[in-house]
């Protein structure tokens, strides 16, 4: 177990949690959604000890059966999910909402170990690259149809991240990398029109202007005018007055930026690199190849979704719905993430007296 | 399973070369940080303290619709809009009641169009106020802080109710269609076409908004101009409707509920298409209120209603046309068969009574005569299945694909039909009434223009068209329509023959001699369809000139009662107008 990857996740919830409740309240409702994400944290929390304390096997036994789940869930998002925000990510469960994308995130990093793990050799070839992912393609097909492009990337992260530890050649990975590519314009014409402009926004944010374009421009004002040490806790202008659309989601980084400043800011990213390099030392740790993948699968997923959010709330990265994990508002992600979490800590429990 | 030592060696490597991607993907992340919060953060500290950015919308003109002479039927006014920003409301019940209390709107419903309305987006509350509302509003500018005027050019339709039918009119986005739309760009509050034109082609139409960034101070007061970008206007489209012939097509309608359509036989442009009772677009133009809304669409009368598409009428003895086509396409007769009319018909122990003995007919003036003895011995020779096919090779029975919304397919009955519907079988004697046009046969107006095109051009079922051209902005032509064939009929000269002059003989000697014009000659059919509901729709369908068609002309009227008297004569005053219009031109032109 260590303690420092546990104090870092933590540390992310609890500022996630002040951020969402200066995003969220207002003279009307003074708590905003502060009871829903307390709700989320409480759920989160038990799931972590659960994952943290189950014998690894049984990640591995389950590996397949989740990722089927997953799979029948994403297909009934793509019937008859729940639309929000131009796209349909949700399932509507009473007054629940779940977001299927977030369970497949996870079924497929075990699913995936699992299957590299059986190998003793990294597959070397592209036909070995592709033989050993096939599994993996109904989920990215299914995320892209919803359309989500950005959870869509974190996949290809997962699984390029998965392979290079496992050690597949560069030259491999680099040539999966071309292929991708390749296929492009033929699934552009599989697309419908309101797809494409979505696919051709995310590539020019300025089509949008008044979308994503305004987005972008304002959290900037926002994190800039935070400056070093911010306009503090709950005083954020840009925050409170609401120029920020969806802050408390995919743009809570903002309102930490404007409100605790460079600092806070800083704070965030070293929390993250804490949390992340731990990971990869606990992968480092794991007492077999499963839990070695296993562990740089979690590293890479929530890598992939600090680098492309926090890259887009400050302007290097194109707009996309992805949201901060441990941060943003959302239940699905929150407890997926804090599972994620109590599987990194189970793979670097000391195991010295369970067997030989 | 332990991985060989050198496998292993090189996966501790890979490890250490992910935690430096990481690390160095994080310090650029906080390179960025550095740069955004301390070096520059002063200067967003400045965008974000006093002022601030705020995109506004400029609505771009939506593109003209001409007629195909370039005169304008649809064009664009300048109107002011009131608008709310949401998120400069500071103190939003008093600013509502102000407001209310100017526009003269209650509150309830100026909260229901703010409701889940994006802070940063203008809401239009109402458009097109005069200049008292503008007035009043200035003079009480500081209490009224978040509240915008803003120019939005308006639709307008200079000649009021004439062509509304096909022109149609404009509403606010709903919002299934937004939930369609939003990735052409259509937004919340955009006024889209519901009906017409307008609506078939609102994506030419509908041009690119521009954008204003504007500097704003921390009352929302407008500092400055940033940038701004020119929206780009929409396109023109030209209609093959001739506003001269629509007007007298019109006209000669007058108030009588029905249909008229003028069509070019040899490309399927249509020239004229008129319904009565019509409405005025211009309610529409600034969003209708509810109550004349109501008036409009729960109207008895229907005004609503595209008579020449979207309604299907027994067609009666204009249908007489098909079945003696059909009976000289399978050799039931030809121009010189003869026939005897007693005035009336026995068939199975019943008597179908005809309007008065007409003794012995040739074929010719049977239909000059619209004899039913005659017909109803062809439709018997022919049978119910070669009319019905007949009836389909025309065209009836399914959408001429007009570019309109909202048109009907009409019914072209069939043994099976019957069965499915009525649950009973076909009789001859529904092959009687189908063969006079009675029976179950439905058809549009539209539907029996583009059939007598087809007779008037020798057997090409047209697509009959409302777009001719489409302009850009500044007037370069960026699309041309021609003509599409949908269907070819190949008959017989002889039977094109036979036909044409049964349908010149009704102009000159039989039932539609009102339709005769002077200098002109002039071919069509007559009907009077008898109809459950009240007194028989009146119907001519014809076309001119005989020997040189170019102009198809359908009128039809309801519980007009005699075709010759109710719908003969409008079609001679849109032929007439037509002939002075283009007969003389086209003669200088070179055509005889």
């Amino acid at each position: 177990m260590d303690p420092v990857l546990l104090v870092s996740a933590l540390g992310l919830c609890t500022l996630g949690t002040l951020a969402i409740l200066s995003a969220t309240r207002s003279p009307e409702s003074p708590s905003g959604l502060l009871s829903a994400r307390l709700a989320h944290l409480a759920g989160g929390m038990v799931l972590l000890g659960v994952c943290a304390a189950l014998p690894l096997e049984t990640f591995r036994r389950v590996a397949k059966g989740l990722y089927g789940l997953s799979l029948a869930l994403l297909l009934l998002v793509d019937l008859a999910g729940h639309e929000r925000l131009g796209a349909q990510r949700w399932l509507q469960l009473g007054p629940l909402s779940f977001q299927p994308s977030e369970l497949a995130k996870l079924s497929v990093i075990l699913l995936l170990s699992d299957a590299l793990a059986r190998q003793t050799t990294p597959p070397r070839t592209l036909g070995a690259v592709m033989g050993r992912c096939l599994w993996v393609l109904p989920a990215l097909v299914l995320v892209f149809l919803q359309p989500d492009l950005g959870t869509t990337l974190v996949f290809l992260a997962i699984v390029l991240g998965m392979l290079f530890a496992v050690g597949t050649p560069l030259r491999t990975l680099a040539g999966l990398v071309g292929m991708g590519l390749a296929v492009m314009p033929v699934v552009w014409r599989w697309l419908k029109p309101y797809q494409q402009k979505r696919l051709l926004v995310f590539l020019d944010p300025s089509l949008d202007p008044l979308g994503a374009g305004y987005h972008l421009i304002q959290s900037k004002i926002a994190i800039g005018s935070g400056q070093v040490w911010g306009k503090g806790l709950f005083q954020g202008t840009q925050n409170t007055l609401q120029f920020l659309p969806m802050q408390h989601t995919d743009f809570v980084f903002a309102v930490i930026g404007e409100e605790l400043g460079f600092v806070g800011a800083i704070g965030v990213l070293g929390l993250f690199w804490v949390y992340l390099i731990r990971g990869l030392q606990a992968a480092q740790r794991a007492p077999d190849a499963f839990g070695r993948l296993v562990g740089v699968g979690i590293v890479a997923m929530v890598g992939f979704h600090v680098l492309v959010n926090v890259g887009m709330t400050v302007g290097v990265m194109p707009v996309t719905g992805i949201p901060l994990p441990f941060l943003s508002y959302g239940g699905s992600a929150l407890l997926a993430n804090l599972a994620a979490t109590g599987i990194l800590l189970n793979l670097g429990r000391r195991r010295g007296w369970s067997g030989p | 399973m332990r991985l060989p030592g050198e496998e292993q060696l090189e996966g501790s490597a890979r490890m250490a070369a992910l935690a430096a991607v990481l690390t160095g993907a994080l310090g650029l992340l906080g390179l960025r940080l550095w740069q955004l919060q301390v070096l520059q953060g002063a200067y967003y500290d400045q965008l974000a303290q006093g002022n601030r950015l705020r995109i506004n919308r400029l609505a771009a003109p939506r593109g003209l619709i001409l007629d195909r002479r370039g005169t304008p039927l649809v064009t664009n006014r300048p109107s002011f809009s009131v608008a709310l920003l949401p998120m400069a409301l500071r103190d939003r019940g008093g600013v509502l009641e102000v407001l209310s209390r100017v526009l003269g709107t209650p509150t309830g419903e100026l909260r229901e169009k703010l409701r889940g309305a994006p802070p940063f987006a203008l809401v239009r509350i109402q458009r097109d106020v005069g200049i008292r509302i503008l007035t009043t509003l200035e003079e009480r500018r500081t209490d009224l802080q978040g509240v915008a005027v803003i120019a939005d050019p308006l639709r307008s339709y200079p000649h009021g109710p004439l062509a509304a039918h096909v022109l149609g009119y404009l509403g606010e986005i709903s919002g299934s269609e937004l939930q369609h739309l939003r990735w052409w760009g259509y937004e919340m509050g955009d006024l889209i076409g519901k009906a017409g034109v307008e609506r078939q082609y609102d994506r030419l139409l509908r041009g690119e908004d521009g954008e204003q960034v504007v500097e704003v101070d921390a009352a929302g007061r407008p500092l400055r101009v940033l940038r701004q970008r020119e929206g780009r206007p929409g396109n023109t489209v030209v209609l093959t409707l001739d506003l001269r012939l629509q007007e007298a097509a019109e006209r000669a309608l007058g108030a009588r509920p029905g249909a008229v359509v003028a069509m070019d036989p040899r490309t399927g442009e249509i020239l004229a298409m008129a319904s009565w009772p019509s409405y005025d677009p211009n309610l529409f133009a600034v969003g209708i209120s509810p109550e004349v809304w109501r008036r409009i669409a729960d109207d008895p009368r229907t005004p609503l209603l595209n008579r020449a598409i979207a309604a299907a009428y027994e067609p009666g003895s204009v249908f007489k046309v098909v079945t003696g086509l059909a009976a000289l396409h399978t050799s039931a007769a030809d121009a010189r068969s003869t026939f005897f009319c007693s005035g009336s018909f026995l068939l199975g122990g019943r008597v179908f009574r005809d309007l008065r003995a007409h003794g012995r007919v040739t074929f010719r003036s049977g239909v000059a005569q619209s004899c039913n003895v005659m017909f109803w011995q062809l439709g018997l020779r022919v049978g119910a299945t070669h009319l019905a096919r007949m009836a389909r090779s025309l065209g009836f029975g399914e959408r001429t694909g007009v570019d309109l919304p909202g048109e009907v397919e009409g019914i072209v009955p069939t043994l099976e039909y019957k069965q499915q519907v009525f649950g009973e079988p076909w009789y001859p004697g529904d092959t009687l009434n189908m063969a006079i046009g009675q029976g179950f046969t439905l058809v549009t107006p539209l539907q029996v223009a583009r059939m007598m095109a087809a007779v008037a051009n020798g057997g090409q079922v047209l697509q009959p068209r409302l777009l001719r051209s489409v302009l850009s902005p500044e007037g370069r032509v960026l699309y041309t329509s021609g003509p599409v064939v949908r269907r070819r009929l190949s008959l017989s000269p002889q039977a094109w023959a036979a036909i044409r002059e049964g349908l010149v003989a009704v102009v000159e000697e039989g039932t539609g001699r009102a339709a005769a014009v002077a200098g002109l000659s002039v071919a069509g059919k007559t009907g009077s369809a008898e109809t459950p509901r009240g007194r028989p729709h009146a119907w001519f369908a014809g076309y001119a000139p005989a020997d040189d068609p170019r102009l198809v002309v359908v009128v039809s009227v309801e519980h007009g009662a005699r075709g010759g008297i109710a719908a003969a004569p409008i079609a001679r005053r849109v032929i007439q107008t037509w002939q002075q219009l283009y007969a003389p031109t086209d003669r200088t032109a070179g055509h005889p």
